[in-house]
This record gives structure tokens, C-alpha cells and sequence, in this order.
């Protein structure tokens, strides 16, 4: 199960991205039987947008990851979707908000009510804000994705101090990172992620194959991780 | 998942990195991982003389060239700066490797790889035949790929690696530029962006015989290489020519 897809038309990587049936047959290509999906029009575009177009795009294989921005009526958009997961983005350039609880207070309290998993990519937030943000809301589930292969001077600290922090392994590709990460800290706190259709998934499938770590540890980062987060059976 | 044919990988290091914890980065350890993975020859340079400090750094290279036989070849890396350090470093190492590899990090050390002080080195690869490897990134003015083809055209015979490709997808479109105008220039897939497509692109467009696995071990995982080159579509022929055969033929020992 993948953390980490991107789903419909991008105005960016046009030639890289996939409508729905083309993505499932590249999700079969690579054995990925369900995926955690935002879509590319609410990242390059706007929050509504993209989640109005999401419902067209999504297939049972996809578990929605609903964009949100601070606006208050998100919150009830939320609840007419049924969110488990969403994505948050705080790009100056086009969703322009604080990610600041001063800002986004009101959403990260009602996401840690609710156990709801908060999905960011970490090129959209430093990480002292990541450290406030979990400082104001200790239970908050966040899935910190494209952490990045230099992240563990920051990252690792961060783990250690907040039981609701995970992230994805797409660019977590240093000489053994991953596996010496689950290896001594053992595999619940990482979730496999492909970053399809930029990336190939292959890259992130050897990285997982060919880590020295338990099968059951593999199959916790392949799918049980992120079965749990999102409240289903494992 | 193991490679089919025995991988010789034309980029590797030795040594730590600055700027995050590094694992598993001793010789005897990546030789553990290279067994792993059937890596059978690791092509590596000195990452303190990447980033500080040739002398030392080569004489590194040259302590494990001796520990392990056959497991690894040594690059050896130059400086531009000061001018003339390189070509002693070249003479003092000759017996590295012949045909010569030569390691230029042109964005580490803060100039221009068609620069004049790299020139008597350019000069010594075309006299020597020698295999250069270039840290390349997309349009970087010290090392952007496409600086390079002036510079394979002046100096024909030297064969140049363009490490990582420029690594971005605009990075590789140069490199492909450059490759396509100028035959001794060659791919080399080590990076951290696993662009989903890059490879069958570069395939199509430039064919399968100039395109080198590199891993760039112990910096980056060589897992996340091997995997992009197993389940790309492109010829079986054709993985295993990136694999192994194509290095070896520019090593001239096939």
C-alpha cells in the first residue's frame, strides 16, 4: 500500500502524469494493490478544485487524502467527505497560508480530535514549524512525506519526541538509510511511498526488497503502517 | 532482487558525508552490500577530496585499492585550485587505474569545469585516453552538463562520465544533448531522483551502449538504481549492456 501517489492532470508534469486507468496499470506493474492519493490539481492549483475533482478520478484501489487549507469551510467539507487522511499545502506561490498554529490551529485541533492523518510533504514545511506544530498538538498522526535522504539530524530527533510522526520512504535513499533505520528503530514509524507517476515505483521497491531487516518488518513498511494509521484492518 | 549479470558500477566514494549520518560506509561493509546486490567492481573517489582535501583523499583511495583486489577502481580526484596540484596528484596516482579515471567536482570545488585551470588536466585525459567523471547538475554554472560539450569536442579522446546526468529531468535532457553530439561523452545513472520513464527515454533517444549504472555508494542507496534499471522497459540485452558490458568496454576490458 502506497503513501505517497499523486493523482490526475498536472499542468507541470504533463508527460509524466497518469489518468486513473493508466496509474492502476502501472500500480499493478510494481504489485501496489492500494494507494494514498492527492490530487495534482489541488496542488498546483486550489484546495477545492482538487477535491472537487478527486471524486472523478478516484477508483476503490485509492484512499483520498482531501486538501485543506485554513478556511473554516474546509472543516465541513471534511466531514461531507469522510475524510481519513488529508493533504496539506502551504505553498506562498499558490495556497498562501501559514502553516502556523495561529493560522491552522482550528484544523490541526480538529484533526488530532479525530485521529485523522495529516499528509505534508516536507519541501513545504521547515522543520521548526513541524516541531511547533507537534509541540501545540502532541497526538496529531502526521505522515511527513519526500523527507529526503539528509533529513536525519532533524528528522530522527523529531521521532523520538512525538509518538504521532511518520514519514514515507521515497527519498529516504541514502547508502542503507532505510535499512538501518528500521533496524534500529524498528519499522512502525516509516511507510513505503513510491511518489508515482514522477517516480518509478522500482526504486522504491529495491530499497524495500533488498533491505536486511524481518519480513514482518517489511510488511509493516509495504502496507501495515499505513493500514493502521488510516483505522483499517491490517 | 539481485541484479542478473554482475554489476560494474563506474560511481562510488569512499568515505562520510557532511551533511547527514552515514551507515554502513567502511570498505568491508559496502563490500557486504555489493555482495548483496552481485555489484562485482566499484568505481570510487575520495569524498574528503571531493570536498577538502586531494592529497589526502587519494592516498585513501589507494590503502583500500590495496585491502581489496578487484572489488574496486580508483578514480583520482583533482583540484583546480591551486593550479598544477592536479597533474602531480595524476602523476603521484598514475598507477590507479590505466587507462587513468580522473574525478572532477567542479560544484564542490567552486569552479567552472571548462575553466582555465582544468585545462592542463582536459589535456592530460586526451593524451592519456582517460575516463573522467564530472559531477554534473542541471544548468549549474560550475558543472551544468551542458558546459561539457565544447569540452568533449575540443578534447576527443578523453571519455567523459557525466555523473548523474544532471540528476533533474531538464538535467538529463542536456546530458542527452550533449551525449548526442559528442560520442565520448556517456550517462551515468546515479542520483537521487528516480524519474518514472527517464531511462527508456534515454534509450530511445541516444540507444543503450552509452548509458553506465552508477550507484554512487556510499552516498546513495545502489538498490534504488538497480531497481530503476530491472523494471524499466527496454531490452533485457540492453540492462545488462548498462549493467556491466558498457563500463567494461570503456575500460577496455571488453
Amino acid at each position: 500500500m502506497d503513501a505517497n501517489v499523486h493523482l490526475g492532470h498536472s499542468g507541470i508534469h504533463g508527460h509524466l502524469a497518469l489518468e486513473t486507468p493508466a496509474l492502476l496499470e502501472e500500480m499493478d506493474r510494481f504489485g501496489i494493490a492500494k494507494a494514498l492519493v492527492s490530487h495534482f490539481t489541488a496542488k498546483e492549483y486550489d484546495v477545492a478544485e482538487g477535491n472537487a475533482a478527486l471524486p472523478r478520478d478516484l477508483d476503490q484501489r485509492f484512499v483520498p487524502a482531501w486538501s485543506t487549507s485554513a478556511e473554516p469551510w474546509i472543516l465541513k467539507q471534511l466531514e461531507h467527505y469522510k475524510a481519513k487522511a488529508v493533504r496539506l499545502w502551504f505553498s506562498p506561490l499558490r495556497h498562501n497560508f501559514s502553516s502556523a498554529s495561529w493560522s491552522a490551529g482550528e484544523l490541526y485541533e480538529y484533526l488530532q480530535e479525530r485521529a485523522m492523518l495529516m499528509t505534508v510533504s516536507r519541501e513545504e514545511l521547515e522543520w521548526n514549524t513541524l516541531a511547533a506544530i507537534l509541540q501545540d498538538f502532541p497526538k496529531l498522526r502526521v505522515l511527513l512525506l519526500n523527507v529526503g535522504y539528509r533529513s536525519d539530524r532533524y528528522l530522527l530527533p523529531l521521532l523520538e519526541r512525538f509518538p504521532g510522526l511518520h514519514f514515507d520512504s521515497t527519498t529516504y535513499v541514502a547508502h542503507r538509510q532505510f535499512e538501518s533505520f528500521v533496524q534500529t528503530h524498528g519499522p512502525e514509524r516509516i511507510l513505503f511511498g513510491s511518489r508515482l507517476p514522477l517516480y518509478t515505483a522500482g526504486a522504491a521497491i529495491a530499497v524495500l526488497a533488498t533491505a536486511r531487516i524481518s519480513d514482518e518488518a517489511r510488511l509493516a513498511v509495504a502496507g501495515g503502517n499505513l493500514r493502521r494509521l488510516l483505522g483499517e484492518a491490517s | 532482487m539481485k541484479s542478473p549479470v554482475p554489476i560494474v558500477d563506474c560511481h562510488g566514494h569512499i568515505g562520510t558525508h557532511p551533511d547527514f549520518p552515514a551507515y554502513k560506509i567502511c570498505p568491508q561493509e559496502m563490500v557486504q552490500v555489493m555482495d548483496l546486490l552481485d555489484i562485482e567492481s566499484l568505481a570510487i573517489t575520495s569524498t574528503l577530496a571531493c570536498y577538502n582535501d586531494c592529497p589526502r583523499g587519494n592516498q585513501e583511495i589507494d590503502e583500500v585499492l590495496q585491502k581489496y583486489p578487484g572489488r574496486f577502481r580508483g578514480y583520482v580526484t583533482v583540484n583546480p585550485n591551486p593550479p598544477g596540484e592536479g597533474l602531480n596528484q595524476l602523476e603521484r596516482y598514475a598507477h590507479f587505474h590505466r587507462p587513468p579515471l580522473i574525478k572532477l567536482h567542479p560544484d564542490l570545488h567552486k569552479y567552472p569545469v571548462n575553466g582555465p585551470n582544468y585545462l592542463p588536466i582536459w589535456d592530460y585525459a586526451h593524451q592519456t585516453h582517460a575516463i573522467v567523471l564530472v559531477h554534473t547538475w542541471d544548468s549549474d554554472p560550475n558543472c551544468g552538463p551542458l558546459l561539457l560539450a565544447p569540452v568533449a569536442r575540443q578534447f576527443p579522446a578523453a571519455r567523459i562520465l557525466l555523473g548523474h546526468s544532471g540528476v533533474t529531468w531538464r538535467g538529463y535532457e542536456q546530458s542527452l544533448e550533449v551525449a548526442r553530439s559528442c560520442p565520448n561523452a556517456f550517462l551515468d545513472l546515479s542520483g537521487s531522483q528516480s524519474h518514472r520513464t527517464i531511462l527508456e527515454h534515454c534509450v530511445n533517444r541516444l540507444g543503450d551502449e552509452r548509458v553506465l549504472f552508477g550507484s554512487d555508494m556510499p552516498y546513495l542507496e545502489a538498490a534504488m538504481v538497480l531497481g530503476r534499471v530491472l523494471t524499466a522497459r527496454i531490452s533485457d540485452e540492453g540492462k545488462a549492456a548498462i549493467l556491466r558490458h558498457n563500463f567494461l568496454r570503456v575500460l577496455g576490458e571488453k
